[in-house]
């Protein structure tokens, strides 16, 4: 999950953005050749086709098949139907797209301010360099590498209605028995929870980059000329970070649209579908409903809302730099 | 006469009053942070009696080894195994596959060669869920689905491992290659034999980050896998939560926390060995030397 959300969005992050430029630069500049014409290396094909085959075969062509899919009925059995634009209107009419749509919204709101927020405060936690911040790195960080099923089952373990540790804490502050994965109200909250704390390594190595290229000269003049701490933060640090937090929360945003596995291992998008994901449904519809055609078409929906979001994302980030 | 003393002390450190209290609270927020991976070892040695229980233990009184064998009840052997061909193989090849057009794309020239960089850039947009369903589709007709190729071939094409070489190798010193060309290595050897050995930091990063992305991967192999023998690891253990009615309910959480503490060992034990590769090359894309 991990980098395929960097990946998946295609947003360079931030120390490289200045090199994209730059490559871009030397490419076109070397694309011309230069005053010494230089013979063209046959061997660079051979060399890129070995990556290139299967990326094509299992990346590029699947996506290129699956607008054909969308238009047709089709299950594992049995040959594809043409229905044209079929699929996408009853997508619209079918309320549990709906429903998984207005879910997927309700996990953005809850976990991008999070992620956001708590991965800033740690990362400026961890870049005082405090004795032993090294350690809080790793133990900020460590959510992140394991597999969905290990935050799943942990979180579901942590989260039981009646022995969970989370609730017998929470009953001395006087909450009592939650019903934190079995109850439409909650079961959204609850897989909140556990993708905060899977997700946050990333969007706090992210910050920590930025936080490490402030000049700490900047940061120290400012603190003899009697800046306190808050300011400091809003009128130096900030400025330097507003690129990079536009760039966590759109990586963030992206990659909770994205939101299955945790949802599938603690809830599988239940109770009465109040946990399920767009992922999640097409999934249903695929592997339970046998409806390829139709889960293609949800998912393409789902592609566009990504690509919509990003190029807001993209926009907004040149008007700011 | 003591507050002068502090003082002096903490502005040695670059520091203020107020970190005195901010140091040991953000400290506690990072233990708590990693408190579920001690709850779950904890459980995992525990006696079943003794977990789905308000008495809070910590520290187990009792200690067993039973929830580990029972895991074994399950065919997490064959399933260790899948993941193990699966997450190895497919970061094998991208990881050389990555290398050698990162290498080609940085240092050669020949038509077409930017273009090809930049729908490798451009593919970035596309999320993999986009692709799964045709892909899937695509695998059961050939009757690929539940087979080792399945689980592979779709994650070499991590355009990352490509992008993570070229950045390195667009900052090699060209002198070496002339070097050795000049004394008739062709470009095969020189490859081969002069930039892949130099090349150790990326394909350490590039290594352990795409690892770890096979090794947790669960929508494309829950998807591909029908048989219960070609699952890998995470797809098999996510089938432990406790459900109501069955045997793991009257279990409870002890074996399931026994098989993800298993599932989780690799990953945390590569992290914690080689964090610097991972952080930088998360951070930047690319490790500079």
């Amino acid at each position: 999950m991990l980098v395929a959300q960097i990946i998946a969005t295609g947003l360079p992050w931030p120390r490289r953005y200045a090199d994209i430029e730059m490559t871009t630069a030397t490419l076109q500049g070397s694309s011309d050749f230069g005053p010494e014409p230089r013979q063209t290396d046959r061997v660079g094909y051979l060399l890129v086709a070995f990556f290139a085959l299967p990326f094509f075969l299992f990346n590029i062509l699947p996506v290129l098949f699956g607008f054909y899919v969308s238009f047709t009925r089709w299950s594992i059995v049995g040959s594809p139907k043409w229905v044209g634009f079929d699929n996408f209107s009853k997508a619209f009419h079918d309320q549990w797209v709906g429903v998984a749509f207005k879910n997927v919204l309700f996990y953005g709101l809850i976990i991008v301010p999070c992620v956001t927020g708590f991965g800033l405060l740690f990362a400026l936690f961890v870049n005082k360099r405090y004795p032993l911040s090294g350690l809080a790195r790793t133990l900020f960080f460590a959510p992140t590498v394991v597999s969905a099923t290990v935050i799943g089952l942990v979180w579901v373990w942590m989260l039981d209605t009646q022995y969970g540790l989370v609730n017998y804490y929470l009953s001395f502050l006087g909450f009592h028995d939650i019903p934190w994965l079995t109850s439409t109200q909650w079961s959204l909250i609850g897989v909140s929870i556990a993708s905060v704390w899977w997700d946050l390594g990333l969007a706090f190595v992210l910050f920590l980059a930025a936080l490490q290229d402030i000049p700490g000269e900047i940061v120290e003049a400012a603190r003899v000329d009697g800046a306190n701490r808050w300011q400091r933060f809003k009128h130096v640090i900030l400025p330097h970070l507003r690129p990079v937090i536009s760039m966590v929360v759109t990586l963030q945003l992206i990659s909770t649209l994205r939101i299955f596995s945790q949802v599938y291992v603690m809830t599988n998008g239940g109770p009465a579908s109040s946990s399920s994901s767009p992922i999640h449904y097409i999934y249903n519809l695929a592997i339970v409903r046998n409806l390829f055609g139709y889960a293609a078409a949800v998912s393409l929906m789902l592609f566009a809302l990504i690509l919509v979001i990003t190029a807001v994302q993209r926009i907004f980030l040149r008007e700011r730099a | 006469m003591m507050s002068a003393w502090l003082d002096e002390r903490l502005e040695r450190r670059g520091l203020e009053r107020a970190d005195l209290f901010i140091w040991p609270l953000g400290l506690a927020v990072a233990v708590l942070w990693a408190l579920p991976f001690v709850w779950m070892v904890s459980t995992s040695f525990k006696f079943p009696s003794d977990v789905m229980t308000r008495d809070i233990e910590w520290l187990p009184r009792r200690v067993t080894l039973d929830n580990y064998i029972k895991v074994f009840d399950y065919p997490v052997i064959r399933w260790g195994f899948n993941s193990v061909v699966q997450a190895t193989l497919s970061t094998f090849l991208c990881v050389l596959f990555g290398a050698m057009a990162g290498y080609a794309l940085a240092r050669m020239r020949f038509p077409g060669r930017d273009a090809l960089f930049y729908i490798f850039l451009a593919s970035l947009m596309i999320p993999t869920e986009v692709s799964v369903i045709p892909l899937l589709l695509g695998f059961i007709k050939m009757g690929w689905a539940s087979t080792y190729q399945a689980l592979i071939l779709p994650s070499i094409g991590n355009v990352f491992s490509v992008y993570i070489f070229r950045q390195f190798f667009m900052s090699f010193p060209k002198e070496l290659e002339e070097a050795a060309k000049m004394d008739g290595a062709g470009p095969f050897n020189l490859f081969f034999c002069i930039a892949l050995p130099l090349a150790r930091a990326p394909a350490i990063a590039a290594s352990v980050i795409i690892f770890t992305l096979n090794w947790n991967n669960f929508l494309w192999p829950l998807l591909v896998t029908f048989d219960e023998s070609m699952k890998t690891l995470p797809v098999g253990v996510a089938a432990f939560t406790p459900v109501v009615g069955t045997r793991t309910q009257i279990e409870g959480f002890s074996v399931a926390m026994a098989a993800v503490t298993i599932l989780s060992v690799p990953s945390l034990l590569l992290f914690c060995f080689l964090q610097r590769y991972f952080i930088q090359g998360l951070s930047q894309g690319g490790v500079k030397q």
